[in-house]
């Protein structure tokens, strides 16, 4: 039997292929998520080999390393370095066992001004001013070229950073620090020993240089590094430092410190795997419906050929395992081609992101035995799963059918479709009902609303064949004037489960792209929507790349002619209970005329020192009403605030706000994450930008936006993250559309005869050509029009289930949509050019030729 | 009398080499209009390849065919295809019929392909002649072989072509829907006068033409008028003898 699976796949390798083809893409999505990962996972290696301190020291905030919410208007969370006192590093070197201790600090802020004028790096990842620690044995941080910085006039830059600086050694470079704006000599340039890019800066000067412009104090630090005396444990060092350590000090062995990272970078590669990989079973999940139609129309082909096995004493379980054969040869070669194709996914992969703005640490390639064996296993069993009902078919065919002339497999009603279909749509309606009455408990809401938008998937898919027969009655309507288009519409009605799982395949892509669609839609207009009601002020100042900035900014501009109101904000990390959050000071007079928050209770300008008012969610969340005293702890110590008001949340401004004398006494920084400019009533808006960016001008460490451009370059972030979602997705609405290839391919072929017919009585090559195409827009037309009618019933729900994540109003994209149809039928005809081709050049008298 | 279709030295060579068949070796004949003229002969005779080669399906290895007085060789597929849309009806032995059409669908088929507008008083003589008219809207799964064939016949008739070719129509029918069949083609030509070209082995079919001409070896070897079954029977079993 497996001879005879063998010799039908070679019999029907030119039909076989588009399916191979749709396996190869799924397992090679995955294959390359692995090697992608493994691969990066692989090139920090070298930060693990880097030496570092036997035990280091620092401050054990309780903070997370991202600070809560993006407070004051999508600046980053405020900061606050959480310092030590430099005599510790004194304390410490006395300590026996002790070889040597350095103080460190190491703080945001510092940002490298490019040649071009431009601050080097990107938005997001940190631009870090440290100090060099010139003891090679325990400092991850190499020379590769140069000397160390000393002095306030010495910098070493990390090599990435000079390279997209324009700079090398020799050269002056403008940083600007919370200390003010500097031009140190590069003396030198540092690797951490592994290569690319992550987006971030750093800039290294001797520890008094460090001090003064990365915290502005000369008696304190933000760490100790430690080197052991030989013979001596870390473990054993960390004990007998342990004691000596101030409250809010922790230490931790290298060991520790290796682990810590590596658990950190795991999570990270865990997370960007699962991401990836489902958009790789996405993809394998469509391809599901490809394989299942192929085999499908082989057995409906062969199956005098199978009845004639059954007729000669083949047993049924001896037919099934035929056709299961084939598939498991077919999943066995796609699998191993797609492993190939993974090594290129691998490095599309990188080039995408690239593309998104990361550039990544290039290192070799790794193949796991993991990823081979998953890429396999993955293969043999989705084309296993899609064959076995078309295999069980086969095994029903009965030995009389090689002796009948005319063969059909009896057309099974679609009763129990309809009616579990049915069923399910129900089901996912009550859910989805469920889901919007339980909103407040947010994850709850989003599992049922996922669980509802399941059960309508298969509900659909269930449904497609009975919905499809109406459907392309109606959407072939225009074309039914004509034979050709008659034609047509009935091919694409006359097996309705065929046409409804190439549907489904397509409709599960759009369903997808929409609800992002219609989510990424939705938070452009929330956010729009916050900008237009909220924020009065005509200007805004941020940080080039969100940083907090130099107050010298703030005086600046604050006498600028024409303006009515011209205040800054800062912001600090804060924690109430376990929920971080982010501490806004305002100049509480000013504030409320530059953003119009909506109070539930309490003034913002009337709010003293030691008072603070906060978002209505959170003062829910924590049960707070007005009068109460809330303990809060910060970065450098705890508080007591008392809370006199609450506001309605709205957008990014969340949080706790107060006066900023109450913030400079739990100690901030001197940095303002913001400054906001109103234009008076009687000014001229474009004086005063022109005076503003004279103002600004040698100012590259940040932007001045209007309402436009601040709506502007927020929607960008998300297009590129949205942008990234819908290349990824691109996948699974290809394989999709090599489904639509291969069924018409197929059918082609099963209905030669019939097109001998038509061309016989005088149908020309391009009505043939166009009867195909026409089929094949029905078909995607219909797929996408569900996918699309989904998404939509799904990015709606799923906006109500992020509303209190502040996606607060809706916005259904509808020229994105028409794009999407508009594309289902470009899709459509493309994938209909081959088989078009293929059956307008059928041998007219081979196809009449009675057998 | 004129022709409605006629070939001189029609030769139709399959193959090359050591797999080479004279299918066809230079034949000449004439169908007259009006008349219902059969092609008899043994299998393999090359009955099939002249009436493809006659009705412009396939392709000639020499000389040349006219549909009436137009030359097929030299015609682009385009204005073949155009050809046996407007000037010829086909019925083939088997799978005459677009499944997913009905039975008035299929007969006005060419019609359709063509954008044109059937004949609405023609179309109800024919419809009528074939007795079909309480089974337009089935589809063809829901008719019987030999209701499926006299639709075949209608819509080979439906256009009021040049000539009709037919295949064995009878080939895969039991004798009654045969002679149903076979009377509804003889009735076309003597009540509308249509030309009629029919390959068949049964003597019994060719009994109902007006001339039959008889293949054998891809050549035209003998011709008979008025015939009837035992005359045609006897020639036939003359040439087997002959050959043998
Ligand atoms: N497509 C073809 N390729 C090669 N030989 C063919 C082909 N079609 C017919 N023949 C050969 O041509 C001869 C005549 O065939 P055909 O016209 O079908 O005979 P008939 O219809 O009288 O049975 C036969 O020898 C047949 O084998
Ligand atoms: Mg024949």
């Amino acid at each position: 039997m497996l001879r005879a699976a063998l010799r039908s796949l070679l019999q029907h390798k030119l039909r076989l292929s588009l399916t191979l083809l749709a396996v190869v893409v799924g397992v090679a999505f995955v294959a390359g998520t692995y090697i992608f990962t493994d691969s990066l996972k692989r090139s920090f290696d070298a930060l693990f080999s880097a030496p570092q301190p036997d035990v280091s020291i620092s401050v054990d905030t309780g903070f997370n390393q991202q600070g809560g919410g993006g407070g004051g208007g999508g600046a980053a969370a405020g900061d606050q370095a959480a310092t030590l006192p430099q005599s510790l590093v004194a304390t410490v070197s006395k300590v026996s066992g002790v070889a040597a201790a350095y103080g460190v600090v190491s703080a945001d802020g510092a940002l490298v001004i490019g040649k071009d004028g431009k601050v080097v790096g990107q938005n997001g990842p940190p631009a870090r001013g440290s100090t060099y620690v010139a003891d090679t044995a325990i400092s991850a941080i190499a020379l590769a070229s140069g000397s160390a910085p000393v002095g306030p006039d010495q910098v070493v830059l990390l090599e990435s950073t000079a390279t997209s600086a324009g700079v090398s050694i020799g050269d002056s470079v403008r940083i600007d620090t919370p200390g003010g704006t500097v031009r140190p000599i590069v003396v030198g340039l540092a690797t951490r020993g592994i290569s690319g890019s992550d987006g971030s800066t750093l800039a290294l000067f001797d520890l008094p240089t460090a001090q003064k412009l990365m915290l502005r104090k000369a008696d304190v630090v933000t760490g100790v590094v430690v080197r052991a005396d030989p013979g001596v444990s870390q473990d054993s060092l960390k004990a007998t430092l342990t004691p000596l350590l101030p409250a809010n000090a922790r230490a931790l062995t290298g060991t520790q410190r290796s682990a810590d990272i590596a658990d950190r970078l795991s999570t990270a590669f865990q997370f960007i795997n699962v991401f990836l990989l489902t958009f790789a079973f996405i993809a394998l999940f469509v391809a599901i419906f490809l394989i299942f139609n192929t085999f499908s129309m082989l057995v409906a082909q062969r199956t005098r050929e199978l009845a004639l096995l059954r007729a000669v004493g083949a047993s049924r379980a001896q037919v099934r395992r035929s056709v299961l054969a084939e598939a498991t040869v077919l999943g066995l070669i796609a699998a191993v081609l797609g492993v190939l194709g993974g090594i290129g996914v691998s490095q599309g992969l990188r080039l995408l992101l690239r593309g998104f703005g990361a550039d990544l640490p290039s290192g070799p390639l790794v193949i796991e035995p993991r990823t081979i064996v998953v890429s396999l296993v993955v293969g043999v069993l989705v084309t296993l799963v899609s064959a076995y009902v078309p295999a069980r078919r086969a095994a029903i065919v009965p030995p009389v059918a090689a002796m009948r002339d005319e063969i059909t497999l009896p057309n099974r009603s679609l009763i129990v479709r309809t009616v579990s279909g049915s069923v399910l749509l129900l089901l996912a309606f009550l859910l989805a009902r469920v889901a919007l009455s339980t909103l407040d408990d947010g994850t709850r809401a989003a599992q049922l609303a996922g669980l509802s938008a399941l059960c309508a998937l298969i509900a659909v898919i269930a449904l497609a064949p009975m919905l499809g027969r109406g459907a392309l009655f109606v959407m072939g309507w225009p074309f039914s004037g004509s034979a050709i288009g008659r034609l047509a519409r009935e091919n694409g009605r006359r097996n309705p489960r065929r046409t409804a799982a190439t549907s489904s395949a397509l409709a599960i892509g759009l369903a997808l792209m929409t609800t992002i669609g219609v989510i990424a839609s939705s938070t452009k207009a929330s956010v729009a929507d916050v900008i237009d009601t909220t924020i009065g002020a005509d200007f805004v100042v941020f940080g080039a790349k969100f940083q907090p900035f130099s107050p010298d900014v703030y005086r600046s501009v604050k006498d600028t002619a024409g303006t009515s109101a011209v205040t800054y904000v800062r912001q600090i990390p804060i924690k109430v209970g376990t929920e971080q959050s982010v501490l806004t000071g305002v100049e509480t007079d000013v504030f409320p005329r530059v953003v119009d928050l909506t109070m539930q209770s309490g003034t913002i300008s009337g709010i003293g020192l030691g008072q603070v008012v906060v978002d209505d969610k959170t003062a829910a969340t924590l049960k707070l009403k007005v009068g109460d005293t809330v303990p809060a702890t910060f970065v450098n110590g705890a508080s007591s605030l008392v809370l006199k008001g609450v506001y309605t949340q709205a957008g990014p401004y969340t949080g706790w706000i107060t006066s900023i004398p109450t913030l400079m006494s739990i100690g901030a920084r001197e940095l303002d994450s913001a400054v906001y400019v109103k234009v008076a009533p009687a000014g001229d808006v474009g004086a005063v930008r022109v005076s503003l960016d004279a103002a600004l001008a040698d100012t590259p460490t940040v932007k001045l936006q209007d309402q436009a451009s601040l709506k502007d370059q927020i929607n960008g972030q998300f297009d590129r993250v949205f942008g990234f979602i819908y290349a990824l997705l691109a996948l699974a609405v290809i394989v999709a559309f090599l489904g639509i290839v291969n069924t018409l391919a197929l059918s082609v072929h099963e209905r030669r005869r019939e097109v001998g017919l038509l061309r016989a009585v005088g149908t020309s090559r391009p009505q043939i050509r166009r009867m195909v195409v026409l089929e094949a827009v029905l078909i995607s037309l219909f797929g996408a029009a569900i996918g699309v009618a989904l998404g939509l019933v799904y990015g709606s729900l799923l906006q109500k289930v992020l509303e209190p994540q502040g996606i607060t109003k809706l916005a259904v994209p509808g020229g994105q949509i028409l794009w999407f149809l508009a594309l289902s039928v470009v899709g459509g005809v493309v994938a209909a050019l081959w088989p078009a081709f293929t059956a307008s050049r059928l041998d007219v008298l081979k196809a009449i030729a009675s057998e | 009398m004129t022709n409605a279709a006629h070939a001189t030295a029609l030769t139709k060579v399959y193959g090359s080499g050591d797999t080479r068949v004279t299918a066809l070796d230079s034949v000449d004949v004439e169908i007259e209009t009006g008349r219902f003229t059969a092609i008899m002969g043994p299998s393999g005779s090359g009955k099939s390849t002249l009436m493809h080669c006659l009705a412009g399906l396939d392709f000639i290895s020499d000389g040349r065919v006219w549909i009436g007085d137009v030359e097929l060789s030299g015609l682009s597929d385009k204005n073949l295809t155009k050809l046996r849309r407007d000037a010829v009806g086909f019925v083939f032995q088997a799978f005459n019929l677009v499944p997913t059409l009905t039975a008035l669908e299929n007969i006005t088929l060419p019609l359709d392909i063509a954008g044109r507008k059937p004949d609405q008083a023609w179309l109800d003589t024919v419809i009528d002649t074939v007795g079909l008219r309480d089974r337009l809207k089935h589809r063809p799964s829901e008719l019987s072989g030999g209701q499926q064939q006299r639709v075949a016949c209608a819509r080979a008739l439906a256009s009021r072509p040049t000539i009709v070719f037919a295949d064995e129509p009878t080939g895969n029918l039991d004798s009654r829907s045969g002679a149903e069949v076979l009377g509804f083609l003889r009735r076309s030509v003597d009540e509308f006068g249509q030309t009629i070209v029919m390959v068949t082995h049964d003597p019994g079919a060719a009994s109902y033409a007006d001339r039959v001409l008889f293949l054998a070896d891809g050549r035209i070897v003998d011709e008979m008028h008025g015939p009837t079954a035992d005359l045609v029977l006897e020639r036939m079993k003359a040439f087997e003898a002959g050959r043998s």
